[in-house]
Parts: C-alpha cells; sequence; structure tokens
C-alpha cells in the first residue's frame, strides 16, 4: 500500500509540474479582507448581535458571583445527569457548587461520556464578527463541544476579539499542540428536511455562554432570542 | 439630429418575425435616424458557436465583420445577437485576420434599447399603448450585455401603458438557441413556468429585447392555450394610436 | 448518442413535466435565495470577496505541488499519514485495506461529495463494513438507496411526509405529523449509536490548509465533528484541488462557502483538525490518515482554458440559481455533480463521449455565473465543452450536415437568401400536405412542445426591397 502511495505521490506531482510549467504564474492575493468586511467599531455589541442571530444564549454578568447564578440557573433547567468539566484553575470555583447539585466529572478523569447532560468549558476567544467561540481539543476534549445536549462555555468579555482572521492567529499561537480547534457559532441544526430548521441534529441543542465582565451595572440578564429571521435557511 | 444607422436584422427576425424589423426601423425613424440596411448581411453566427459548431460560425462571423466594418453605428432588435458580436467575437476570431476589426466592431454594435436610451439619450419616443404589459430582462440583455434598466425607462415613457411587475423576472424563459430543441421538454417547462408568472402579473402582453424569448413564449402560450400575446419592445414603442401594428406578430 | 444522454432525456422529460416537483423545489430554492441575499448584504464588498477568493485559488493552484508536498509535510510531522491517489479505485483500495487491517465493522461517514464521486462507500460494503451516511439529507436518501439530489442539500427532493413514511419502513419510527424536529430527533437516535460503536470515520474536506497542515470541515448539524471525534480512526478523503495557501485564507472562505451554499453567515462547525489526539488530549482519534484523491484532475491543470473548474468550493450555488436544475432536479443529470458545474467538471474527467451531452443541458442564461463565489465564468466553459466535444465527439451527422450547411449558407448573402427562401418554401410545403409533426417537419423538434411557427408573408429583406427604402 505505501509502495502504491509513493507511485502515486511522484506521479501526481509529476504532472502537477509538468501542467504549471505551462501555465503563467500567478501573483499572491492582492484584495485585503478589510475591504471584505465592514468595519466593526463595538465588539462587544458585535458580538452579542450575532451570537444572537446563530441562536445562542448569551449571559452577561458583572463578576464571579452572577456568573454562577446564571449557571446555576442553566443547570435547573437540565435534566438530571452528569456534568462534564473542562479541568481548569478558572472553572474550579464553580466545582463546588456543582457537586452539590449533579455528579461531575473532570476532564482529567477522562473523556466526556456519551450520556453528559451538559458540558461545561473555558474558550479560547469570542468572535465578534461571526458570534463565535473558538474552542479547540485543549477545552476539555473535542467531544466536550459535541458529544451533550447542551454545552455551556465561561468567558471572559475581553476575550471578544473582531474578525475570524483574529481568532485563527490567535488559535496559532495560543494552542499550537491542539490536533482541533473549531469556531463554533451556535447550536447544532439542520434544515435538510423542507428547509426548515430543527436545533439540535447531532451536537447540543442549546449552545450558552456566560459573559463575564466589563459592563458593572449590568444585571444577570437572560439574553435569550427565539425566532431570528435570518436562521430559516441552514442545511 | 440625423444619425446614420445600419441595421442588422438577425436572421430568424429577418425570416419568422420582420415586424420587429420594421417597427425598429419606424422607431429609428422617428427619432430622426437615417436607417441603412446593408443587405449583404446574414446572421451572427450565434446558432454555430453556441452549439460548439464554432468552424461553421467562423466564417459566419468574418462576414458579419466585413459586411459592418464601413458603418460608425450598428443598431439590433435583439440582445442576444448583441452580445454575440460584442462579448463572443473576440473569442471566435482570436486567431482570424479580423479579429481586430472584430472587438472594434463590438463597441459600435448596439443593441435597440441601449441605443435610444445610452447613445441617442431618448427615452419617450412619443408612444401609446393602453394595455397590461410585464417586462421580461431577457438573460443576454441584461447579465451579459448589463442592459437592465433601459428598456424600462423607454417603456414608462409609453402613454397609457399599465406596466405590470413581473415575479422570478430574472429567470430564463427557456429559450436557450438550439436548448429549445434539443431539449425541449425542459425549455417547454422553463417557459410554462415563466406564463404562470406572467398570468399571475395580470399581464395581457409580454415584451422583451429579445424577440428569439417572444418567438419560443408565444409558441409555449399557443400550445396551452393561453390568452398571453407577445410583443417586441420595438412594436410598443412604434405604436401611436394605441393598436399595435402588428399585433403578436412573433 | 451515449447510454447517458438518452437516460437524461428520458428522465429530464419526466421531472420537467412533474408540477409537485417543481412546486417543491421553487419553495425551498426561494428560501434559499432570500437568505442568500440577506447574507450578501452583510459584506462591505461581496465583489471584492469573490475577487479575492478566485485570486487565491487562482495561486493556489498555480502552487498546487508546493502547497500539497507541505501539507503533508505538516500532517506527518503530527503523526497522520498521507496516502495519495491517481485514481478511484487506489483511493478505496487504501481505505478498504486499512478498514480490514484494523478489524472495523462499522464506519460513520459525514458528507462528502469526492466519497460519492469514487464510490467509497459500495466498496467498504462490498468488504462487509457497514456504513452509515451521518448527514441527514446523506442519511435520508442512503436509506432510500439514491444518490444526493443535490451537493449541500441531498434530500431537498422530498417532502417531509416522503421521508416520515421511509422512517416508518426502515426504522420502525412512527412520526407524528411528519413533524421535522420529531423526524430529526428519530435520526438523532439511530445515528447516536453509530458515531459511537464505529471503529471509522470517514470525512471529506473543504479545504486543507498547506502552511499550517490543517483540514477544514463545514457542517451545521455537527455529524463532522462526532465522525472526527468519536471513532478511533478518522481517515479524510479529499480531492487534492481543496488545497489553499494559508490558514488566514479561511477567515474569507469560510463565510463565503456558508454565504453561498445556505446564506448563513458562517457554518455552525467551522472545524479543523490535523492529526490523532496528542498525549496531552484525552479523546479524539488514535490514528489519522488523509487520501489525497487526483482521479483526472491533474489533467485540467495547466490548461488555461480547463484550469478554473478546479476552482470550485462545491458550494452549490450555481445549481441553486440555474433554471434547468429547478426544472429536472439532481438526479436527471445521472452524475455526482449536477448542475451548472457538474455540467463541466463530468465531461471533462469522465469523458467527453459519455457526458458531453450535460454541457447542452443549458440555455446559456448565465445566472450561475453571477452567483459563483470563485468567479468560475460557468456559461464559458460549457461553451467549450461543447466546442470540444464538437471536436471529438459523436456528433449526429444530421447536425454536422447541418452546421455545415450553416457555414456555407451564411458566409455570402446571395447563398443566405436562397437558404432561407428554400427553408420558408419546404416548410409552407409540409404544411400543405398534411406532413407537419412528421419526420418530414423539419420544425418537429419546434413544434412538438409549441405552437407550429406562422411564416410571414415577406421577409424583412423584402419588406426593405419593396417599401423599406425610403
Amino acid at each position: 500500500m505505501a509502495n502504491a502511495s509513493a507511485i502515486a505521490r511522484e506521479s501526481i506531482l509529476l504532472r502537477i509540474t509538468r501542467a504549471n510549467a505551462r501555465g503563467r504564474r500567478v501573483p499572491s492575493a492582492k484584495i485585503p479582507p478589510q475591504a471584505i468586511f465592514p468595519p466593526i467599531h463595538d465588539v462587544r455589541a458585535r458580538f452579542l448581535h450575532e451570537s444572537a442571530g446563530n441562536l445562542m444564549e448569551v449571559f452577561e454578568t458583572a463578576d464571579l458571583s452572577e456568573s454562577a447564578t446564571a449557571l446555576e440557573s442553566v443547570l435547573r433547567s437540565l435534566p438530571a445527569g452528569e456534568i462534564y468539566v473542562q479541568d481548569h484553575p478558572d472553572l474550579a470555583c464553580f466545582l463546588a457548587d456543582l457537586k452539590r447539585s449533579r455528579p461531575v466529572r473532570l476532564s482529567s478523569q477522562g473523556a466526556i461520556a456519551e450520556n453528559s447532560q451538559a458540558a461545561l468549558t473555558l474558550a479560547h476567544a469570542f468572535v465578534a464578527q461571526s458570534g463565535s467561540i473558538l474552542s479547540s481539543s485543549m477545552c476539555g476534549g473535542r467531544g466536550a463541544s459535541i458529544v451533550p445536549p447542551c454545552h455551556i462555555v465561561y468567558g471572559r468579555a475581553e476575550q471578544i476579539v473582531p474578525e475570524i482572521d483574529d481568532a485563527l492567529a490567535l488559535a496559532q499561537r495560543q494552542v499550537p499542540e491542539a490536533s482541533y480547534i473549531g469556531l463554533i457559532s451556535g447550536s447544532s441544526r439542520t434544515a435538510d428536511i423542507e428547509k426548515i430548521l430543527v436545533q439540535g441534529a447531532h451536537g447540543p441543542r442549546r449552545l450558552v455562554v456566560i459573559l463575564e465582565g466589563q459592563d458593572p451595572d449590568f444585571a444577570v440578564s437572560r439574553n435569550r432570542v427565539n425566532t431570528v429571521e435570518s436562521a430559516e435557511t441552514f442545511d | 439630429m440625423t444619425r446614420k444607422v445600419a441595421i442588422f436584422v438577425p436572421c430568424f427576425v429577418d425570416q419568422i418575425a420582420p415586424q420587429a424589423a420594421i417597427d425598429t426601423v419606424t422607431v429609428l425613424r422617428r427619432i430622426g435616424c437615417d436607417v441603412i440596411f446593408p443587405e449583404d448581411q446574414t446572421c451572427c453566427g450565434q446558432p454555430g458557436f453556441n452549439t460548439g459548431h464554432w468552424e461553421a460560425a467562423r466564417p459566419c462571423a468574418e462576414h458579419f465583420v466585413r459586411v459592418f466594418s464601413p458603418y460608425d453605428t450598428i443598431v439590433c432588435p435583439s440582445g442576444s445577437c448583441t452580445s454575440m458580436v460584442r462579448k463572443h467575437y473576440p473569442e471566435l476570431l482570436a486567431s482570424s485576420p479580423l479579429g481586430g476589426d472584430a472587438v472594434a466592431l463590438g463597441q459600435r454594435v448596439f443593441e435597440f434599447a441601449e441605443f435610444l436610451v445610452r447613445v441617442a439619450a431618448i427615452t419617450d419616443v412619443g408612444a401609446s399603448f393602453p394595455h397590461a404589459v410585464a417586462y421580461h430582462p431577457s438573460c443576454h440583455g441584461t447579465r451579459e450585455l448589463g442592459i437592465y434598466d433601459e428598456p424600462m425607462q423607454l417603456l414608462r415613457a409609453v402613454r397609457g401603458i399599465d406596466l405590470r411587475p413581473l415575479a422570478n423576472e430574472s429567470e430564463c424563459c427557456g429559450f436557450g438557441g438550439m436548448f429549445s430543441t434539443k431539449f425541449g421538454m425542459i425549455s417547454a417547462a422553463m417557459g410554462d413556468a415563466k406564463a404562470v408568472s406572467l398570468e399571475k402579473a395580470g399581464a395581457e402582453y409580454v415584451t422583451t429585447i429579445d424577440p428569439s424569448c417572444l418567438m419560443h413564449l408565444g409558441g409555449i402560450f399557443g400550445a396551452t392555450r393561453r390568452k398571453l400575446k407577445t410583443i417586441y419592445l420595438a412594436s410598443i414603442l412604434a405604436c401611436m394610436d394605441g393598436t399595435a401594428a402588428s399585433e403578436a406578430r412573433l | 448518442m451515449s447510454t447517458a444522454a438518452q437516460e437524461f432525456l428520458q428522465q429530464a422529460e419526466i421531472k420537467a413535466s412533474d408540477l409537485e416537483h417543481r412546486a417543491l423545489i421553487q419553495r425551498g430554492m426561494a428560501s434559499y435565495e432570500s437568505a442568500f441575499d440577506k447574507g450578501r448584504a452583510r459584506f462591505a464588498d461581496w465583489e471584492a470577496a469573490r475577487a479575492r477568493l478566485s485570486q487565491i485559488k487562482e495561486e493556489a493552484l498555480a502552487s498546487l505541488g508546493q502547497n500539497l508536498v507541505e501539507f503533508e509535510k505538516r500532517i506527518v510531522e503530527r503523526g497522520g499519514q498521507v496516502h495519495w491517489a491517481e485514481t478511484a479505485e487506489q483511493a478505496n483500495d487504501y481505505v478498504v485495506e486499512l478498514a480490514r487491517a484494523r478489524g472495523v465493522k462499522t464506519v460513520v461517514k459525514s458528507k462528502s461529495m469526492v466519497t460519492e464521486e469514487i464510490h467509497l462507500a459500495p466498496a467498504l460494503e462490498k468488504a462487509g463494513v457497514t456504513v452509515w451516511e451521518t448527514d441527514l439529507g446523506e442519511f435520508i436518501v442512503q436509506l432510500r438507496q439514491e444518490r444526493p439530489y443535490h451537493i449541500v442539500t441531498p434530500a431537498m427532493h422530498l417532502s417531509r411526509y416522503q421521508i416520515a413514511e421511509l422512517f416508518r419502513e426502515k426504522l420502525g419510527e412512527n412520526v407524528e405529523d411528519a413533524d421535522p424536529a420529531k423526524l430529526v430527533a428519530a435520526a438523532r437516535v439511530a445515528l447516536r449509536k453509530a458515531f459511537f460503536s464505529a471503529e471509522m470515520g470517514i470525512s471529506g474536506a473543504n479545504f486543507l490548509v498547506a502552511d499550517t497542515g490543517m483540514v477544514a470541515l463545514s457542517t451545521n448539524e455537527g455529524n463532522g465533528r462526532l465522525t472526527t471525534s468519536i471513532p478511533p480512526i478518522h481517515v479524510v478523503v479529499t480531492g487534492i484541488e481543496k488545497v489553499i495557501p494559508r490558514l488566514s485564507d479561511l477567515a474569507v472562505f469560510w463565510p463565503m462557502l456558508a454565504t453561498s451554499g445556505t446564506g448563513q453567515p458562517i457554518t455552525t462547525y467551522s472545524t479543523l483538525v490535523r492529526g490523532p489526539r496528542t498525549k496531552k488530549e484525552n479523546d479524539g482519534p488514535r490514528e489519522f490518515h488523509v487520501v489525497l484523491v487526483d482521479n483526472g484532475r491533474t489533467g485540467l491543470l495547466g490548461n488555461a482554458e480547463t484550469q478554473e473548474v478546479l476552482k470550485c468550493i462545491r458550494c452549490g450555488a450555481c445549481l441553486n440559481i440555474c433554471p434547468i436544475f429547478r426544472h429536472v432536479g439532481g438526479h436527471t443529470y445521472g452524475a455526482i455533480y449536477p448542475g451548472p458545474i457538474g455540467s463541466i467538471f463530468t465531461p471533462r474527467t469522465a469523458g467527453l463521449r459519455e457526458w458531453g451531452h450535460l454541457s447542452y443541458a443549458c440555455s446559456l442564461c448565465n445566472a450561475c455565473k453571477g452567483v459563483c463565489p470563485v468567479k468560475i465564468d460557468l456559461p464559458k466553459q460549457l461553451l467549450l465543452a461543447r466546442r470540444d466535444f464538437v471536436a471529438t465527439a459523436n456528433v449526429k451527422p444530421a447536425e454536422r450536415a447541418g452546421f455545415a450547411g450553416f457555414r456555407w449558407a451564411t458566409a455570402s448573402a446571395r447563398r443566405f437568401r436562397w437558404i432561407g427562401w428554400l427553408g420558408g418554401k419546404v416548410a409552407s410545403t409540409v404544411r400543405s400536405i398534411g406532413l407537419s409533426g412528421t419526420s418530414f417537419d423539419p420544425t418537429r423538434a419546434w413544434t412538438k412542445y409549441r405552437a407550429p411557427i406562422e411564416f410571414p408573408r415577406q421577409t424583412f429583406r423584402a419588406w426593405w426591397r419593396s417599401n423599406g427604402k425610403r
């Protein structure tokens, strides 16, 4: 098999070299991405707007105690069962409360179980342009963000970056070792049946973000969007 | 204004829909053009080119270039044929000795509505047509030549006209040259979908800048026993007393 | 005429007159179009975005060899394996052999057009491996033993009621009122078992990133994430033309792909994977394989006329806008890739002789050209394919003779007038002796679907001579 691959490799690369010697040289792409997307003036406002469009639930909290309250309210809405938590100092503060209400499994104890009710993880960044979270296998593993019916992400407002480009660059700097990196922009969904949007196809039906800091006057509020016009036709 | 204008009459217009060209001449003369019909003209070559028979289309295109090169302004009652000359001759005649002339000529050939509005700067030709009309933006007129608003400007200036907005207006009527016979069943279904839109629009007539679309649609209307009628844009503009010179001639 | 051409005509005849099909597709496409319009409005400069993607793709193709080698190097550095395949057979052999060597009994697959192209699933099944398509649309067409109808929405030709009936029959699930949410839930349950029992996950790739050695995958359902996260072996099967130079290029490709495909700002799961799990990671596959498939692609490279087909990112925008697709549907084409791009890609890679007819199944309306996010001049590609079809393949003798006559007649006004006169005479004679619609009627192909052509009393030429000149 390895031999067949090596022969195919040589032959494909030779054909490419010959073909490209006939073709004209093409310079690097010149149009800067800045010309393509409208400028983002207020990254927080944009993130909130886009994440709502992506049918994400965002809780804006002022401090740790508000975040704990928000987390508790989300967990109360979930069926009984295990919660999976990324083993990280920034999430350790929630563990005592969590363990009182339901079984907890830490990422240091292994991969997420198939029947976990929720995963609580951090994110590397939030992306204003697309209302996404930047996650990776360093955030509790690959399965944490896709196996359970609910994924809860705890982060700070300073983590919002303006554009996808910034997020990709940040991922390269922060987690060069991760075997998986992903932008997650809302709950799992499909519109494969008559183009009708259904949430919770194979992955989480709910993607919750607890966004802490920067806006001290803001009380715990539930920014849950029920209908979003742009979300009617997903595949 | 006296402007010397040569007209190119597409082969099928000459043979099957001459009234479209006659009305074109009428309107051009009304606005003061001195119209010439170079009698050596034949066809633009599009049937051959679009079907892949470039060897058959090339002598035809070369003939076109020779016949029309002496003229400064050429007007054509067809968006599609205009586009053939302007957009496709450079490719078809790339290696022909007439290639350079073809490129230059392409800049002097104008579709009829394009000529009136962009070149002659006229939108009101004094026409009157008190009927419910829907405008079908033809594919080659819009997407190849960029003629979007010019025909509408002309139509809006027509006395008594009741212009009906058309749903899915940019969708092809299904003609497509040889496509209409090679894949008649698809072509007919597309024409039928267009007819449904036209009926929903409450149109009595459909008009456009491409008589070929109308030839096809007229055939579909006839075969499906619809009351809709076709009329070429110049035939509306040629009307001054409210009756079409040639009703549904196409 | 080739067999494929005959089948196309038969299927087109059925679908073109199927008004239920027309209504279903019109509804789906209308909803896509409004989302697409809104999606485009989110860009400051959509045309600049198209120009940039086109440039990046041209650049990527001009340095295809270097990009692939760099991609391979990075994947291997991180413990992945790269396998090269010149043909579909080689690619299938590799995957089947790997499955056999690892004792794989069940495979979960996320949506991948290239695996359809090389017929990977049947090859695996022949080797005794159970294959689960996990994209909902693909799962549905797999249960129906059909090909995907559309490259982005494979089951868009089916109503929810047909899907409910299918699930009742094949999964034993009775879904009330054919509620889409309940149908999705039923599929989720069935596929969940497969995800957690499969020993191998097979995905395609939307992009291969050369500078960081990553495979980019876009999915909304999350099936691509599960396929690449849960089973112990992940195999990526991808065409060689998917490689792009830089990770940062995705900052434009991702939004453009999502907008063109579904109107979304970005696909829900925009995923990058670059190898098996590391020592620090607690899950993910233990083996990571990438199969780079040529299967005719290098044959298009280096030819200025055909190369641009390789820029395609499989977004489906040209299918969605195509009036032919809307009337005949995806299955009629008989090819893996339907619609405008398929009508170019298929004849160019699988042979003009068998598939050249697809390039003619187009009214040259140019709608696709305006929506293609990588600016492929699709109508021009179709014209070039037709030209090459005429030069190399078997055109009907009558058509060849007809165009020989066209060539002869149109190069001279005298001959042209004579042919015009003759044509008119033949047509009126045929009608007057009652042969209309028979094989003696030269307008038969026209009048089969349309009212007869009414020939005028005089041609324009005659009018000009008699009273046109002033």
